[in-house]
């Protein structure tokens, strides 16, 4: 063996064989929450203009939502598809301009490619929301087409993890897949979605109502003029323990997964309404530590096994 | 007269001391560093379709590397606020030379041959006064420091060589000190530039229209357009220019992908031509994606942790912190994490 070859065989590590299961993680949770997110969008967009008929459908769509957002990587990031279905954060109002000008606008702007082409804040479930709790669903017209909208958003979504994403995602170096070249690299990708989405769990959903004790602010709450805050935080920490267990063998991750999903399902619905209550701030508090516990404990558990490499150049900064 | 003997025994004592070539470091078409998974560094020759041609070990993490256009001699250069460079034999693994920037000053990181190779240019901060300077290396004899001249700004980074021989120099504008690590001293006032440099003299500089994009990185296409990759310092959601592009006479320069800011994280981390000179790439490893710019229109490929970005003999070629090379004969992973930046070797 020459010094060169020699050299080279050194550098290249074999890459570890597989400790996750995407096939698993893609058949029992991906697939499936994307399906429920079109279907409970579709219902939605069928449900007649009434407040008290759309109400219910909304809720079965945000929730959805709320357990599908973590599986932001692929069609979810493509054409800002995530923000059109929930734009949110929002703390410019961006959502109540974007709807104040649809409405002025008129029925010329409510077409389906006239809506695909207005800003994303003045559509999806935050536009929805406001259309239906506080203004009974008037103009129905604009609510029927953003659901409309809403609805599309999420299928091609769905459509685009069951007619291609998932593919890549189990066939990894496969020809022309440069998005996943190994298994390990698949692997990661489901890994990074649930660490980020514990993260937006504990400082975003949980910690942007909270504020700080000098300054909280409930009305920045994800979804909090349909009350839906808490049970959004719900969706979402059950969300993510499904896609852990099928994902990895990780009891301590389940075990910490379960704990906050326990102490989510034992906090008022309006906790996140009440973030000026002291009582309710602690607990919100603790549900915060938690979930952040349950990141540290997955991310040492499974990151630790998957051998993620972390940000070499994105931290950089040069 | 030369004798028939004379002759040959000349043309023979010629032939066993062959002047080596990049042919002998297995012919790489790039240089990258990267971190090993034992935690070492080392540059590395990556042939046409990403294979490894050669490693060469370093002391410390590297930055970018620079390449002798004829003889296999990479000089690569410590990350910011480095004061080292090494100029590496690629065929044999051995440091030639190590350049120590001279005392006051610190490498940025990048560094350029001109003169069929006889001279390198380097990136450096004087760091005192603040302005940025270009050392001038002797490369045709024991990389002796020839001197230094202003690189017409504050914080250059990238310097590159245009075909006739200019330097272009990116002055990203930030005024940093060593004192102070890495933070970043005069964002109110900094006013980044690119800088063209004609025979040791700044023959013309231009500035975007938004002081607050720092020039970080350049690349020139055969007809000496310099594309900018931009690095924002206002907030990661404002939308601005993330590439601009320029040449030397224009009065101004154009830019480019303001919507991908936010995507982006305001963060350009490299940028280059395709080898055919029809596209520019910009790479954003804190959005996780390259963007393809062919006049207004781009497309967008996502890898994590991308950053490495040089021409290819077609196309484009990326690197990646998790191991991947993507070339015109498609992808390949390695065990390493490639560092921030992909050298094309292009031919003297």
């Amino acid at each position: 063996m020459t010094l060169r070859s020699a050299l080279t065989a050194a550098a290249i590590a074999v890459a570890s064989p597989g400790i996750a299961d995407v096939d698993t993680a893609l058949d029992q949770h991906v697939l499936p929450t994307m399906d429920k997110l079109a279907q409970t969008t579709q219902t939605l967009a069928e449900t007649p203009c009434a407040p008290e008929d759309l109400r219910p459908a909304f809720r079965e769509a945000a929730l959805a939502w709320a357990a599908a957002s973590h599986l932001s990587l692929g069609p979810a990031e493509e054409d800002g598809r995530a923000k059109a279905i929930l734009f949110w954060p929002d703390d410019r109002n961006s959502t109540g301009r974007g709807i104040r000008l649809l409405a002025q606008q008129g029925e010329e702007a409510w077409t389906p490619e006239a809506i695909q082409r207005a800003s994303v804040a003045g559509r999806g479930l935050g536009a929805l929301e406001r259309l239906i709790w506080e203004r009974d669903a008037v103009p129905c017209a604009l609510t029927l087409a953003l659901a409309d909208d809403l609805a599309g958003t999420a299928t091609a979504i769905r459509d685009g993890w069951s007619k291609g994403f998932a593919d890549l995602m189990r066939d990894p170096g496969g020809p022309g897949n440069t998005r996943f070249l190994t298994e390990q690299e698949s692997e990661a990708a489901l890994y990074t979605a649930l660490l980020t989405d514990m993260e937006h769990a504990a400082d975003q959903r949980l910690g942007r109502p909270m504020g700080t004790f000098d300054d909280p602010r409930p009305a920045r709450a994800e979804l909090g003029r349909s009350g839906l805050s808490m049970e959004m935080v719900r969706a979402a920490l059950s969300s993510l323990r499904d896609l852990a267990v099928t994902l990895a063998d990780a009891p301590e991750t389940k075990a910490s997964l379960d704990r906050a999903v326990e102490m989510a399902r034992d906090l008022p619905d309006h906790a996140l309404q009440n973030t000026d209550d002291v009582q309710t701030r602690f607990e919100v508090e603790a549900l915060q530590t938690a979930i952040r516990t349950a990141r540290d404990t997955a991310s040492a558990e499974i990151g630790g096994a998957l051998g993620v490499p972390m940000g070499f150049n994105s931290a950089d900064g040069d | 007269m030369l004798s028939r003997r004379r002759f040959l025994a000349t043309t023979g004592a010629a032939a066993a001391l062959p002047v080596p070539t990049w042919a002998d470091a297995g012919t790489p078409s790039f240089l990258a560093a990267a971190r090993e998974p034992s935690g070492t560094y080392a540059l590395f020759g990556l042939t046409v379709d990403g294979q490894i041609a050669f490693r060469v070990g370093l002391p410390d993490r590297g930055h970018a590397a620079a390449a002798h256009p004829s003889r296999p001699e990479a000089v690569a250069f410590a990350r910011r606020p480095g004061t080292f460079a090494v100029v590496l034999d690629c065929a044999t693994g051995s440091v030639l030379h190590e350049l120590r920037s001279p005392e006051g000053r610190h490498f940025y990181g990048h560094g350029a041959f001109i003169d069929g190779g006889r001279i390198l240019a380097t990136t450096e901060n004087a760091f005192e006064t603040g302005e940025g300077r270009i050392g001038l290396w002797d490369a045709a004899s024991e990389y002796g420091r020839i001197g230094d001249i202003p690189s017409g700004g504050i914080g250059p980074h990238e310097i590159i060589r245009l075909p006739d021989d200019t330097l272009a120099v990116a002055n990203g504008g930030i005024r940093t000190h060593p004192d102070h690590e890495r933070k970043k001293l005069n964002l109110d006032t900094m006013r980044p530039n690119l800088a063209y440099i004609v025979d040791g003299r700044v023959v013309e500089t231009v500035e975007l229209e938004d002081p607050k994009l720092s020039i970080r990185h350049i690349s020139g296409r055969a007809d000496s357009t310099v594309a900018m990759g931009l690095q924002s310092q206002r907030a990661p959601s404002e939308r601005v220019p993330m590439l601009a592009t320029h040449r030397l006479g224009d009065p101004v320069a154009r830019t480019f992908g303001t919507g991908l800011a936010p995507a982006f994280q305001g963060y350009v981390g490299s940028v280059a031509w395709s080898g055919d000179g029809a596209r520019i790439a910009v790479t954003a490893p804190r959005g996780a994606q390259a963007a393809l710019f062919e006049g207004e229109a781009f497309e967008i490929l996502r890898r994590p942790d991308i950053c490495g970005v040089a021409p290819s003999r077609r196309g484009l070629a990326f690197t990646d912190g998790t191991g991947g090379v993507l070339t015109d004969s498609g992808a390949v992973k390695h065990g390493v994490a490639w560092d921030n930046h992909l050298i094309a070797l292009t031919p003297a």
